[in-house]
């Protein structure tokens, strides 16, 4: 049977707004990267990224394999594709790095080396991006053919991380300055990017935020806020568009962060203990939940589809009643997860996440 | 001044992160006849156990942590030469990287700074580092040690394949993987033999295995 879009597309936005009278079952939402785009349509990432078409019919049918509730053209996110940007317009071209069957990357680090580099660092012309106009003409494809309204990602500290690299830390301490400005910049060209995506594929229902900064691992809480928090505020004063918040890292800030800034749902695997899933939701119960604590590197990748479906039955237990949760493993599905977990996730779902819940 | 204030102006700017007078006070310390062993033990590897205290107290972060360890490294710059003139050995040999594929290299570079400004013989292969030239640099060196770094969740299958390759080359130097994206029980699969979560807990297991061999600087 093809698969209901429309029906998918309803189903998240339902149970995100907590109408679960609406909702026929849990929906999921699945983080697919380029890795997996190759796994399953056959072709490299440059086959995959050298046409719209090629690229648009792997995404399609690598979300519709694996029965997910949601959709998206992995590089419509600016971070990798947008540190890509700032290497061609800045004439740093020898730092990015492709593979064959991963995301690109670029050299962290190379882009900023210099203080003269982030004060003559240029923001990229989006329209004249590769990597953007692929993007845009694929995320077209994709709504044509699915009426999914896509969804775009933007993120500041991860472009920053990519153009500084591990100088970023350092000038935290030595040259906080010289940092914000950078960060400025960055914050510049996602607000241009963002607008340039609406106007080539029109308005984005939400927008998936990586917030990477907001991680015990990487930074304190007051410096998330003043080198990545503050610039998200601004962007969503800009865009006017509910924000998914994003952390994959193993200390992340959700709880403070909606404290501080207003997010319609929260992404992560972190902590483990479903205990502070309950109490997010307790605290927080507007927000909704993408994700708790079903991780790819741990249960996906070393367990067994009954493990799988033993951690998505508790998570629907615990955090489905009610709505606002979404069942999603985190981060993407990297190449050596077994097949039957990833379909163990579609499989829990319908035999345990259909409104009006069964099980306690 | 005297030899402990001396000491412990070392730790504190050591702590601090001043790289420029972590080098000037360990140089004082070494010219006013104080044996390098002292500002080693006494200065150098305290600091790096404070340093390490107040991470795990959630007072320092990994930007504190990089400089300071900037500053270890400066302070054990002064002391390489009479080190070296004293025949003196490495507590141990490290073979680091970040496996083919990521880029990302900050963790590794934090596990590098704190282990070569304790005296550790570490041997950077930077990041993308395939398995072949991991093998081949475990063949020429025999490190103790073997840390593979990743952060993105597609490393483990590169560690994976990295570790098999070690072992089919009979390297028996003991392999720990580091990074957000390990766990325990994705360490157990792919055969490594210990992992970390972050660099300072790479820093400490390493002590802790070169210690174990009778090495080792805690």
């Amino acid at each position: 049977m093809p698969h209901d879009w429309v029906k998918s597309a309803l189903r998240l936005m339902n149970a995100m707004a907590g109408k679960t009278k609406k909702v026929d079952r849990v929906p999921y939402f699945a983080l697919i990267n380029e890795q997996m785009l190759c796994r399953v349509a056959g072709v490299t990432v440059k086959e995959m990224l050298s046409s719209p078409e090629i690229y648009a019919k792997a995404v399609i049918g690598s979300y519709e394999f694996l029965e997910a509730d949601t959709i998206q053209i992995p590089t419509s996110y600016a971070g990798p594709g947008e540190a890509l940007a700032f290497a061609e317009s800045n004439d740093k071209l020898d730092t990015i790095r492709w593979y064959d069957y991963k995301p690109l990357s670029i050299i962290q680090g190379a882009v900023c080396k210099t203080e003269e580099d982030i004060d003559k660092l240029e923001i990229p012309d989006h329209s004249k991006s590769s990597i953007w106009k692929v993007s845009t003409e694929a995320a077209n494809i994709v709504n044509e053919k699915t009426k999914f309204p896509q969804m775009f990602g933007l993120g500041i500290w991860s472009v920053v991380q990519e153009l500084r690299g591990v100088q970023a830390f350092k000038d935290m301490r030595k040259n906080p300055e010289l940092l914000l400005k950078l960060c400025e910049k960055v914050y510049e060209s996602q607000l241009d990017v963002f607008k340039f995506w609406t106007e080539k594929v029109g308005f984005s229902p939400m927008i998936m935020l990586t917030g990477y900064s907001f991680n015990k691992h990487m930074m304190s809480f007051d410096d998330a806020m003043k080198f990545e928090g503050q610039f998200i505020k601004r962007l969503q004063e800009k865009t006017k568009v509910p924000f998914i918040f994003h952390n994959c890292g193993t200390s992340p800030y959700f709880m403070e962060a909606c404290k501080e800034i207003e997010f319609a749902a929260v992404n992560g695997s972190h902590p483990l203990d479903l205990d502070y899933w309950i109490k997010f939701k307790e605290s927080y119960p507007n927000v909704t939940i993408m994700g708790a604590n079903i991780d790819v590197s741990r249960e996906m990748l070393t367990g067994t589809p009954q493990d799988v479906e033993e951690k998505v039955r508790d998570n629907i237990i615990a955090l489905a009643p009610g709505g606002r949760y979404v069942c999603s493993p985190v981060c993407c599905l990297p190449w050596g997860v077994p097949l039957g977990n990833i379909m163990a996730i579609p499989r829990a779902l319908e035999k345990y996440g259909q409104y009006p819940l069964k099980i306690q | 001044m005297s030899e402990k204030d001396n000491l412990t102006n070392l730790i504190n700017v050591i702590v601090d992160g001043d790289e420029i007078q972590a080098s000037s006070i360990a140089k004082k310390a070494l010219d006013s006849g104080l044996d390098y062993k002292a500002i080693l033990n006494e200065g150098i590897i305290k600091a790096c156990e404070e340093i390490g205290q107040l991470y795990e107290k959630e007072e320092y972060f990994l930007a504190d942590m990089l400089i300071s360890a900037d500053a270890l490294k400066a302070a054990m710059k002064v002391l390489k030469p009479a080190m070296e003139q004293a025949s003196e050995k490495s507590p141990g040999k490290i073979l680091i990287g970040t496996v083919e594929g990521d880029v990302h290299d900050i963790g590794k570079s934090l596990v590098t700074s704190l282990l070569q400004g304790q005296g550790y013989d570490v041997i950077d292969l930077g990041s993308e580092v395939p398995p072949e030239t991991f093998a081949q640099k475990a063949l020429e060196d025999n490190p103790d040690i073997i840390g593979l770094s990743g952060l993105l969740t597609v490393s483990i299958s590169k560690m994976r394949e990295t570790i098999a390759l070690l072992k089919e080359k009979r390297i028996d130097s003991k392999i720990i993987i580091g990074g957000g994206v390990v766990s325990k029980a994705a360490c157990v699969l792919i055969g490594a033999d210990d992992c970390a979560k972050d660099g300072w807990e790479g820093v400490k297991k390493i002590n802790r295995i070169i210690s174990s061999k009778g090495g080792g600087v805690v």
